[in-house]
């Protein structure tokens, strides 16, 4: 086990090289005066982007030098940077990427965990129901509805959902994450933010449960075709039992290994969701940032996703061999 | 089994030989039949279809407005203040009315000039749903078949070579797996922003770098299949053969990917045409004044009015957009039963 794990984190680290390797060639892809457009453009628009930031950017990434050794070197200083966990400073924010990430990550991994909760809530059962009735009428009404949720663009339904309830209807606040004309603090506070937080989160789960559902119906159905299903069904054992212990441990297996892998994803931010709702989510920021050519950060937020992302792979395998008794690690 | 369906009206004739008894269908008849015993793949293949025929055909025949005309007629705008004013203790209302006479007739209601009303700029929403169905569609069709290509040739050298090359494969796959999707494009637009490109042409560039980053799902599907198929016998016939490795490839063992190929696709049409309106909404693909669906609804990002009173002017887009994904995703998963061999349904 321990060895699997070693090995597993080296191939993890292998994968960020080569992530590492694309995002250094798309940043190289990028003309020099260009960046320099963008950096005036913010400059005009009222931030200040002081030539230290500007000068350790270039020399960050080794920009200028396009020779092959003048790229050679930026990648590896860029990469020495990444591996100190130093992104780079901000043109917008003029503080480092890091932090302006985790700063903003909060709002985002809140958000996402509590969509993923009532997600993985309300869609197992959905999936079971549908697989227990296959191709009945409730089998259909399930999987209609969530094909529809599965298709519909997370902006549209998203400024849908803000138009009815929070500016027609007026139940819930159309934008923000903080009432700002009110001060609150403490739990209040925290109120306040969870029903700021409703429309978007409602959102995500909407547009999310399909895919789940679709998961633990495929499962379920191939499960209860499982000969142990019969046995226990000829023993005689009611059919609640049958599904809840016998039956639903079993497709427990692959939901749980995707919630490991889905953890890491959770601070990464929903862009159009975080958008619409103006939720300062690091989605939200990092559209923001690319609307203004604040490069440095771009660059360090794809990082970050894709730091996130290889951990997600890394999670759901080790996860997979600790639930799975049947599967083998080499 | 279906293969050999009894002729239901008259009964078997022991005296006739087995085959003028049963009526023959080929795989491909199986499949098609299947198909369309299904409802919700009949009503996905209508949903597609009418879009395709209302985004091609639309335009040619409704031919009031085209894609960048601007109604023109004008438009009178009245504002209004009252005004109250207290003179010796007497109270006066003053209401004053301006008129504004502005060129462009924009943001007007539904009528029979405009079947869907004006936008903001005073565009035809109708005609543009159409343009935009046009540019939707076919650059979902491009994205899809390029990422097909890319996906069948690698995922097939890999999974028929083995060894070194289809480690390679795959890891480059794994790499390409761990990329971000929507933030990678937004880095490769702003390097597009740098390299003047016709807006025009713009959504296709981006989703050609799209196809780069998402041909491993197919490549991974077309691997692992032909992983399993180069074992069996008929394989080994083919090697005995002596037939070259690229026929062996594309001509024996490609076409029986085939099935799960074309579920993928259909998928991923679905997928694709989602990655293109999110695209344009984030007013990084298609701009204006050229129509995409997505372009159609970004206006309600900034524009807090059209999104309360205007609904004509983006939801009708959304609705396109949604009909298009559930069609494709309708037909896929019927497509999906219906080359189940195992399916018996």
């Amino acid at each position: 086990m321990f060895k699997y794990i070693v090995k597993r984190i080296a191939y993890s680290v292998l994968i960020l090289l080569g992530v590492s390797l694309i995002i250094y060639f798309l940043i190289r892809l990028m003309p020099v005066d260009f960046i320099q457009d963008k950096i005036n453009a913010i400059n005009q628009g009222g931030a200040t982007v002081s030539e230290e930031t500007v000068q350790a950017m270039y020399e960050m990434y080794g920009l200028g030098d396009n020779s092959v050794k003048g790229i050679l070197k930026g990648y590896f200083s860029w990469l020495g940077a990444l591996a100190q966990g130093d992104l780079g400073t901000s043109f917008v924010y003029g503080i480092p990427v890091a932090r302006v990430i985790t700063e903003h990550m909060g709002v985002s991994f809140a958000v996402s965990l509590i969509a993923t909760v009532f997600e993985f809530l309300i869609a197992i059962p959905l999936g079971i129901t549908a697989a227990r009735h296959q191709y009945s009428l409730r089998d259909y009404i399930v999987t209609i509805l969530v094909m529809i949720g599965i298709s519909l663009p997370s902006f549209f339904f998203g400024q849908m959902l803000k138009d009815v309830l929070a500016l027609k209807l007026g139940w819930f606040p159309p934008s923000g994450l903080v009432n700002a004309t009110a001060s609150y603090n403490g739990i209040q506070l925290l109120l306040d933010q969870m029903y700021h937080m409703f429309i978007p989160i409602l959102t995500i789960v909407i547009l999310s449960i399909g895919a789940r559902m679709r998961m633990t119906r495929t499962n379920m159905l191939e499960v209860l075709n499982s000969d142990y299903i019969r046995t226990a069904r000829a023993k005689g054992l009611k059919e609640s039992v049958v599904i809840n212990k016998h039956a639903f441990r079993n497709t427990l297996i692959p939901l749980v290994t995707s919630l490991a892998g889905l953890l890491p994803s959770l601070f990464s931010g929903a862009i159009i969701t975080e958008q619409v709702f103006d939720l300062p989510g690091i989605g939200n920021i990092a559209l923001d940032a690319m609307n203004r050519g604040d490069i440095p950060f771009i660059m360090g937020y794809n990082m970050f996703l894709a730091l996130l992302s290889v951990l997600g792979v890394l999670l759901a395998d080790l996860m997979y061999g600790l639930v799975d008794p049947r599967v083998k690690l080499e | 089994m279906e293969e050999l369906e009894m002729k239901k009206e008259e009964a078997v004739d022991a005296e006739l030989p087995l085959d003028k008894n049963v009526r023959l269908m080929s795989p491909t008849r199986m499949v098609v039949r299947r198909f369309f015993r299904s409802r919700l793949s009949i009503i996905g293949l209508i949903m597609v279809v009418s879009l395709f025929l209302f985004s091609f055909v639309g335009p040619l025949v409704y031919t009031q407005w085209g894609e960048i005309e601007l109604d023109e007629s004008g438009k009178t705008e009245y504002a209004s203040s009252v005004t109250t004013y207290t003179v010796d203790g007497e109270e006066y209302t003053v209401r004053q009315t301006t008129e504004k006479y502005l060129k462009d007739n924009f943001l007007s209601a539904p009528s029979s000039e405009h079947i869907l009303g004006t936008d903001n700029e005073g565009y035809d929403v109708f005609v543009r749903l159409m343009y935009g169905g046009r540019i939707s569609l076919i650059v979902s069709f491009i994205a899809v078949f390029l990422i097909t290509i890319l996906g069948v040739v690698l995922g097939g050298i890999a999974g028929y070579f083995g060894g070194a090359i289809d480690n390679i494969i795959m890891r480059i796959c794994d790499v390409l797996m761990c990329l971000p999707g929507v933030p990678i494009l937004l880095i490769i637009s702003t390097i597009l922003d740098a390299s003047d490109i016709d807006a025009k042409y713009r959504i296709y560039l981006l989703m050609i770098y799209l196809t780069f980053i998402s041909w491993t799902g197919t490549a991974r599907l077309v691997r692992g299949q032909i992983l399993s198929l180069r074992e069996q016998e008929y394989m080994v016939a083919a090697e005995a053969m002596g037939y070259s490795t690229s026929r062996k490839i594309f001509k024996h063992l490609v076409p029986n990917v085939m099935p799960q190929l074309i579920v993928q696709m259909t998928l991923s049409l679905g997928s694709m045409i989602l990655y293109e309106a999110t695209l344009s909404y984030l007013n990084l693909g298609v701009k204006a004044p050229y129509a995409a669906w997505g372009t159609m609804i970004n206006i309600i990002s900034t524009n807090q009015d059209v999104l309360q009173n205007h609904w004509y002017v983006w939801v009708p887009a959304g609705i396109c957009i949604v009909i298009a994904v559930l069609g494709f995703n309708f037909v896929g998963d019927g497509l999906r039963d219906a080359l189940d061999p195992k399916g018996r349904r």
